[in-house]
């Protein structure tokens, strides 16, 4: 059982984010935030195997989220599951030290491929 | 800037439909026939700041937007779609579309969140960049691109 942290403002992407973590196999347990503030108190109250995060959410967008987790000691795998994905938000992701962004729209086949080395 | 062309755009609404509502690809065509209008319009909209500022916009009828929705929450055809889910479920298409044309410009820039209503409020100065009309199982959508001069 992976334990995954899902965490997008829209309610319908956490929804298909999930649909098409089963489609791409694994046994997932899920939970949900609906930003990046609550991902961080989710993060703090119990640590998951990996979080996937949007980028642009408010309260506290994507890569607040990843640079408060790896500020507080947190090394949680983190991957970005984004609208976006240009050279430059892919950059500003690795430094900040995010294992991988998945562009939005994607398949269960994207998340396969990169979802693999995390587990492996 | 000409960076944003129609074939595109219908690129991007292709990649977009098959990979997030219909799990096959051809589900979206060009429109054929006059110009859509609407009756019950529904707009979803992301603005892009920047070195270049716009906006990315999505037009619908009513109906066909609850049908999205309905897709994309892989919910049975007689199914009703919340309101809140509706916005939430339109405006994400938005953003999808938005983000991808924002990949396409030379210069970097951020997304605003998407917004939803009736109609999408007056951008002065705006310029259409490209418009796109489209069939999802034959009803019409509308894509359109444009510039906002200085849009905050």
């Amino acid at each position: 059982m992976i334990r995954v942290l899902v965490a997008d403002d829209s309610r319908v992407m956490r929804q298909i984010v999930i649909r098409t973590l089963r489609q791409a196999g694994y046994d997932w347990d899920v939970r949900e935030a609906a930003d990046g503030a609550q991902a961080l108190e989710a993060v703090r109250a119990d640590e998951p195997d990996v979080v996937l995060s949007d980028w642009n959410m408010p309260e506290m967008t994507g890569i607040d989220l990843l640079r408060a987790l790896r500020a507080e000691g947190f090394e949680t795998p983190f991957g970005f599951v984004t609208s976006e994905g240009s050279p430059e938000m892919r950059a500003m992701a690795d430094e900040a030290g995010a294992l991988f962004l998945i562009a939005k729209p994607f398949t269960p086949e994207s998340f396969r491929e990169v979802i693999e080395p995390v587990l492996a | 800037m000409s960076v944003i062309a129609g074939d595109d755009v219908h690129a991007i609404a292709e990649e977009v439909f098959a990979a997030m509502v219909d799990g096959e690809p051809g589900t979206v065509v060009p429109w054929d026939g006059p110009a859509p209008t609407w009756a019950q319009p529904l707009v979803a909209w992301v603005d892009l700041h920047g070195a270049w500022s716009g906006r990315a916009c999505l037009a619908t009828e009513l109906p066909t937007a609850h049908a999205l929705a309905r897709a994309l929450l892989t919910l049975p055809a007689d199914e009703e779609v919340g309101e809140a889910d509706l916005v939430d479920a339109f405006g994400e298409m938005a953003n999808v579309v938005g983000g991808n044309i924002k990949s396409l410009l030379p210069v970097a820039g951020t997304l605003g969140l998407p917004q939803v209503a009736p109609e999408a409020p007056a951008a002065p100065g705006s310029r259409v960049v490209t418009e796109v009309a489209l069939a999802w199982h034959g009803r019409p959508l509308v894509l359109t691109v444009l510039t906002v001069p200085g849009a905050p």
